[in-house]
């Protein structure tokens, strides 16, 4: 607060301007009191001062003089007295806190992305009434290839690199097949399921048809760590076996998929393609999420983004599973959960997922 | 694939630009993976499928254009046919082909030429060059042509350069050797097919000819061979040998059987037509194992069957007509031979594909399958797994995903010497299965960690594995704050008894009750934990995992910063709730009458545990003793040395009736004198 020494020379009206520049920086009840003291306290105060100069002052003077400390002290009073009240107007009450300092936050923690859609993509089927399945990470070669179409030679295990076991390990339980071409004998496990797609053969052989189901799990290939690859990453595996699927009920489904994952009207094409396990193929595309089909570096200019592969379940898959060709139809799909959180958040470095950085991980939620 | 869009137009008749041809193939099967111009031309670059090696070509894909454009194909069969027929009737000189293995080499279609080598015309070689192939000299360059625009792999021999002269296709003989036209000694096997002369191997069958019968400069006279291989041993010797070739990929992924002749008379065409030579004899075709095409009924309803889509017959005649199939009505569908190039087509659902393909997927309806029964259940380790995180989430710690294989040095602390590891790793760094979730956590805690977070907690719900299966884990990792900083105060370093009770609460979950104690045998719990802060925790007399401070040998493996404490715990989660037991429960009724609560402060020995004192009293007690909670424990300051005073607070509780006073205290006295008696418990 600025103070200027008592000078009752200069005269109430300008000691009046003084004293409303004072009062305006005067904000707690202890800076209105000093106000009190300095300019109407019965001594060393501006109205005091102005008293004793008035003591000496001619007739004339004392007339003007007496009534301008007069109206300087009826001001100074009242102005007071209206800041007093507009203080205690905004007074904390007894016990009161600072709600303006930081609240005791619980610590809680954040979900990794990709179990977020994993989660995601379980809850979408489910609600389409699929059950949700896990499985063994271990296979054998029979289920991860032999019965997907993929014999010993075929140059469609190139399309998948596979990471071996040294020394094969036996299953810890063995049902032996009761239909289809399953070896009777438990088989040696041998490698890190490449895809989920093994799964369809380990349920086909378990349930009879009607089947519907979705698979969600890691998966494992011999690529090497780079933008977009990494050696482990997961996989959702759809299968559904009836009298009468089609591949347009395959659309359908994987339409309304990419909608709830993507956002509605989310637009999806079928490209043909092939996959030694269904037949037709189809590879399918969302129109791209960045630029929405005008072409841009995430789409290669095309305006697609590829999100996963699929068909109409190959007839010999189902004789494998014992499953008679000419009485069901099937389709199945296979999509990255990896590239769909990619694609999803805009995230450019796969190998982000598995840092475990939690300056990234705490970027998608609980 | 790449193809020049010109070259492509020698064969179908298409105005629309190299963008538009593109976009629409990539919706019939041949998705376009890139697109340059090449001057005046453009080159158009197609993924082809493993299932169309008629596609590396450019009349495989000149006819694709066709069908999808509804355009005439001018197939090149129809040309050479006759050609080659003519030229098999031909006289000159003649060569003996003997086949020693048909089943590996069912066809092999040889004719000799007079040659004068030197470079081909320009317009040949640009356009192998733009296609990739770099021009040798001219003979070379019309096989290669002749692949390119056919695909059907070709070589030429240097006859003065065979013994005989003559051609045997016979299995390679133990230990029999070839220097390959790379300049590479290779040493082959009987499982390998080779051609030879009269005395050696002068190539290997479908993958590489030999460097000794070389076509070069002073070449005067060739032998010309179009042949079929089978595709699995030219993709076991290609994979054996390490030697991948334009011809190996195509044989391996099936040639067309019945196109040798047709490649032999282009070639023969175009030598004659560069100037570099003609033909000095006929066509020799040996062709043991004839081929028959299989036919295929299409029932009609297949079609609308498989897609969900009708197709008008006559477009599905259209299709497979166009794309060289021999269709012929019967009573409802059709009879159908697949051409010697659709080595894919085998069955009426891959005719059904060329349908769907070419009438388009764009036309698809969308629909949904019918339920016709309700769905199985869920593994019920989804719904599990899910509740075990909420309640990891819920006490603080983030969700970790780390790769399921590690470095052999950090799964052996954990491991039990038996580790599941892999034959071929990409790296020493993924090298062996986890034996345990904890190295991923512990490594995660260090990236933490070393980029600026003093508090981490961190967990992962996933596999482990061992040498008897696989198993589901929880494991988790804490260091640092109990709590986040406040400005209350209250700040202290997370310690045993947060983990404890993360685990605890974890139990809770599934109404699980665990024991956190120490091994019965006197042993360590865990040889990665710090002894004396470290348990382990079992369910009944089963061990379901165990917790403590790793020692620091095991965090700074992992570049956790030195001096940090972490914790860290490991719950076999099968083992603490089985998938799919039971979750049934039953209400409890509300108590009717009121609990009376006693506290009482004890001095005992500091070497007491807990759950002796507590153990003591719960054995002695009457009924209505609900609880016993610990509720202060205090060392120091009028507490004399080697005694703590213990705080308990008992909670006395009837479902009958309401406890008196006097019951109570006499219940509490009696407690505290039993605590005197087996404990040296003093009451303060």
């Amino acid at each position: 607060m600025t103070t200027t020494t008592i000078d009752p020379a200069i005269g109430p009206d300008r000691a009046r301007a003084l004293f409303d520049e004072e009062l305006s920086s005067a904000r707690t009840d202890a800076a209105v009191q000093a106000l009190r003291n300095r300019w109407i306290a019965r001594q060393g105060s501006w109205v005091s001062a102005f008293m004793e100069r008035l003591a000496q002052a001619t007739p004339e003077e004392k007339k003007q003089l007496g009534r301008g400390a007069n109206e300087l002290k009826k001001h100074v009073e009242a102005a007071l007295a209206g800041r007093e009240q507009e203080l205690a107007a905004t007074r904390r009450p007894a016990g009161a806190v600072d709600i303006t300092l930081p609240g005791r936050a619980p610590r809680l923690g954040y979900r990794h992305p990709l179990s977020l859609i994993r989660q995601e993509v379980g809850e979408i089927f489910s609600r389409l009434g699929y059950q949700v399945l896990e499985g063994p990470e271990i296979e054998d070669d029979y289920h991860n290839f032999e019965a997907l179409n993929m014999p010993t030679e075929h140059p469609a295990r190139d399309m998948q690199d596979t990471l071996y076991l040294a020394e094969p390990l036996m299953p810890a339980s063995y049902e032996p097949p009761t239909r289809g071409r399953a070896p009777l004998a438990p088989q040696p496990l041998t490698l890190l399921r490449t895809h989920t797609s093994a799964m369809q053969i380990r349920e086909m052989e378990r349930q009879e048809p009607p089947v519907r189901l979705v698979a969600i799990g890691p998966v494992y290939r011999r690529d090497n760590l780079d933008l977009t690859h990494t050696p482990m990453f997961h996989q959702v595996e759809g299968l559904v076996v009836g009298r009468g699927v089609t591949l347009a009920d395959l659309k359908g489904t994987l339409t309304s998929m990419a909608a709830s994952l993507f956002g509605s009207g989310q637009e999806v094409r079928f490209r043909p393609s092939f996959f030694p396990y269904t037949e037709p193929s189809a590879e399918v595309d969302i129109r791209c999420i960045r630029c929405n089909g005008d072409g841009c570096a995430m789409c290669k200019r095309t305006g697609w983004l590829e999100i996963l592969g699929s068909g109409m379940v190959h007839p010999a898959v189902f004789e494998f599973v014992g499953y008679d060709p000419d009485e069901v139809t099937g389709f199945a799909f296979g999509m990255g959960i990896e590239r769909v959180a990619l694609l999803k958040w805009g995230v450019e470095d796969i190998r982000l997922f598995y840092e475990n950085d939690l300056r990234f991980l705490e970027q998608f939620g609980r | 694939m790449k193809v020049l869009l010109s070259w492509v137009r020698e064969f179908v008749d298409v105005d629309e630009s190299a963008e538009a041809i593109g976009r629409t193939m990539s919706m019939r099967g041949l998705a376009l993976e890139g697109l340059e111009p090449a001057g005046s031309d453009a080159l158009l670059d197609f993924d082809v499928t493993a299932n169309r090696p008629d596609c590396l070509s450019i009349t495989g894909i000149a006819r694709e254009i066709a069908v999808a454009y509804g355009q005439p194909f001018r197939a090149p069969a129809a040309r050479l046919a006759p050609l080659a027929a003519a030229a098999s009737a031909a006289s000159g000189a003649t060569l003996p082909i003997t086949i020693e293995a048909p089943e590996l080499c069912s066809r092999y279609v040889g004719a000799i030429a007079d040659v004068t080598i030197g470079p081909s015309p320009a317009w040949m070689a640009d356009r192998l060059t733009a296609c990739g192939v770099r021009p040798i000299n001219n003979v070379v360059d019309v096989t290669n042509y002749v692949l390119l625009e056919i695909g059907h792999p070709m070589h030429a021999f240097d006859h003065a350069r065979l013994d005989g002269p003559a051609i045997v296709v016979r299995p390679a003989r133990p230990g029999e050797s070839i220097k390959t036209l790379d300049g590479k000694p290779r040493t082959l096997s009987p499982d390998m097919l080779v051609i030879a002369d009269a005395a050696r191997a002068s190539a290997i069958g479908g993958v590489m000819g030999g460097a000794e019968s070389e076509v070069a400069g002073g070449t005067r006279r060739i032998v010309f061979e179009a042949a079929w291989f089978k595709p699995q041993s030219v993709r076991a010797t290609s994979r054996k040998l390490g030697l991948r070739t334009e011809a190996s990929m195509r044989f391996e992924r099936g040639a067309d059987i019945t196109a040798p002749p047709l490649a032999m008379a282009r070639a023969c065409e175009l030598l004659q037509q560069i100037g570099a030579g003609q033909a000095a004899g006929p066509i020799i075709d040996a062709y043991p194992r004839r081929y028959e095409p299989a036919r295929i009924w299409l029932p009609q309803p297949r079609i609308a069957g498989l897609l969900g889509m009708q197709v008008a017959n006559d477009e599905v005649r259209r299709i497979l007509e166009a794309l060289g199939f021999e269709v012929s009505v019967g009573d409802g569908g059709w009879w159908v031979r697949a051409p010697g190039w659709r080595i894919d087509v085998h069955r009426d659902v891959d005719l059904v594909e060329e349908v769907g393909r070419h009438h388009g997927f764009e036309h698809l309806p969308t629909t949904f399958p019918g339920v016709q029964q309700a769905p199985s259940p869920s593994d019920p380790r989804i719904t599990r797994d899910g509740r075990v995180r909420q309640i990891a989430l819920g006490s603080g710690f983030s969700e970790a995903i780390s790769f399921a294989f590690i470095e052999a040095r950090y799964a052996e602390p954990f491991g039990d010497g038996k580790a599941v590891t892999l034959a071929n790793p990409l790296s020493e760094k993924f090298a062996v299965m986890r034996p345990s979730l904890v190295p991923g956590v512990i490594a995660a805690v260090g990236h933490n960690r070393r980029h600026g977070r003093r508090d981490v907690q961190l967990f992962e719900i996933g596999t482990r594995f061992a040498r008897s299966g696989e198993e589901r884990v929880l494991a988790l990792a804490w260091t640092g704050l109990a709590t986040p900083d406040h400005w209350s105060g209250g700040r202290r370093d997370a310690d045993f008894f947060d983990m404890k009770g993360v685990v605890e609460a974890v139990a809770a979950q599934f109404d699980v009750t665990l024991a956190v104690d120490l091994p019965a045998d006197g042993s360590m719990p865990h040889r990665v934990l710090v002894p004396g802060r470290a348990a382990i925790v079992k369910r009944g007399d089963r061990v379901v995992g165990w917790l403590g401070q790793l020692r620091s040998e095991v965090t700074d493996a992992h570049d956790v910063p030195a001096n940090d404490v972490v914790w860290a715990a490991e719950v076999a989660l099968d083992v603490l709730a089985p998938a799919g037991a039971s979750t049934a429960k039953r209400a409890m009724p509300l108590p009717r009458y009121p609990a009376t609560v006693r506290d009482i402060a004890l001095l005992v020995d500091e070497s007491l545990s807990a759950a002796i004192v507590r153990g003591t009293i719960r054995s002695h007690a009457p009924e209505t003793l609900v609880s016993v909670v610990e509720f202060d424990r205090y060392q120091g300051k009028g507490i004399p040395d080697g005694k703590v005073s213990l705080a308990l607070r008992l909670t006395f509780q009837s479902p009958e009736r309401t406890l008196t006073d006097a019951e109570v205290e006499s219940a509490t006295t009696e407690v505290v004198e039993l605590l005197a008696r087996e404990a040296g418990a003093v009451r303060r």
